[in-house]
């Protein structure tokens, strides 16, 4: 399966990289912003899933995910981000998200998020 | 600033630091902050404004090494340097640890700007709204380091926006 990684934080993004070889995956893409994303969906039908964090420069986690869904891709999508806050993770939901990883993480926390989507 | 608006950042501090670097953390006595016009170390400062129901400034400031463990613990890599990467893992720090401390402030809705990341010795802390700055000092495996906070609830968020907008 490949895998999508989108954060402006470089760091951030090697975490979850790390967090994906771990349960297997070595076959992973990066985004620093939503907008690369978008881009990066579009061209790579093979991607079965994608990490987005909320607030990037360019453009956002959340406009990057209508764009996807506007595109009818139904790519799963888990937000992986800070916005805790019950109405952020509804918005995320009913804008397209698939799931919710709120950070602060453990290791731990995001293994057993990624097991669910990993086949 | 009320000293009860200083413990959703400093349990934050101590739960980031638990859950993404498996580190302890302890919390020294909190202060007025006092701005110092020389100091010899080097510090990588991270810092996000808060705007919404409440405005404010959160900043994390650690001296190098710290800034180089803390970083190293948090990616599980060392650092020689402060390198990119460095300054990068303090800003995306500072992001977690404002992001989790504005879920606790219940009936609040508050916004974060993106993070910015400074480096050097003088450090001065001010803003045009003579809020007060507290500031709390931590100390750990990896260094010690501390934050700074201001924070003040908007009485009336509405007519702040429409004053703002007058001012223009």
């Amino acid at each position: 399966m490949q895998v999508l990684v989108v954060d402006d934080s470089q760091i951030m993004r090697k975490i979850v990289t790390g967090a994906l070889n771990k349960v297997g995956i070595t076959d992973t893409l990066d985004a620093c912003d939503g907008k690369e994303a978008v881009q990066i969906v579009s061209q790579n039908p093979d991607i079965g899933l994608v990490l987005m964090d909320w607030n990037m420069p360019n453009m956002t986690g959340l406009e990057a995910i209508k764009k996807i869904r506007a595109s009818k891709n139904e790519v799963p999508i888990i937000m992986c981000t800070t916005e805790g806050e019950k109405e952020k993770v509804l918005e995320a939901l009913k804008s397209g998200a698939n799931d919710y990883l709120v950070k602060p993480f453990s290791p731990k926390d995001i293994q057993a998020k990624l097991e669910k989507y990993v086949k | 600033m009320k000293a009860e608006h200083i413990n959703p950042f400093i349990n934050s501090v101590s739960e980031v630091f638990k859950s993404m670097l498996n580190c302890d953390v302890k919390v020294g006595k909190v202060e007025i902050s006092e701005p110092k016009d020389c100091d010899e170390e080097q510090y990588i400062i991270g810092m996000i404004g808060m705007s919404g129901t409440a405005r404010g400034v959160i900043s994390m400031k650690f001296p190098e090494e710290t800034a180089k463990k803390a970083v190293g613990k948090f990616v599980g890599l060392e650092f020689e340097t402060v390198d990119s990467e460095v300054i990068d893992g303090i800003g995306e720090l500072i992001n977690i640890v404002a992001g989790n401390a504005k879920t606790k402030f219940q009936g609040h809705s508050i916004s974060l700007s993106l993070p910015t990341v400074v480096k050097g010795s003088v450090y001065k802390l001010k803003n045009l709204g003579k809020l007060v700055w507290l500031s709390v000092p931590f100390s750990s495996e990896v260094g010690s380091f501390s934050i700074e906070v201001s924070f003040k609830p908007v009485e009336d968020p509405v007519k702040e926006v429409e004053n703002a907008s007058v001012s223009r």
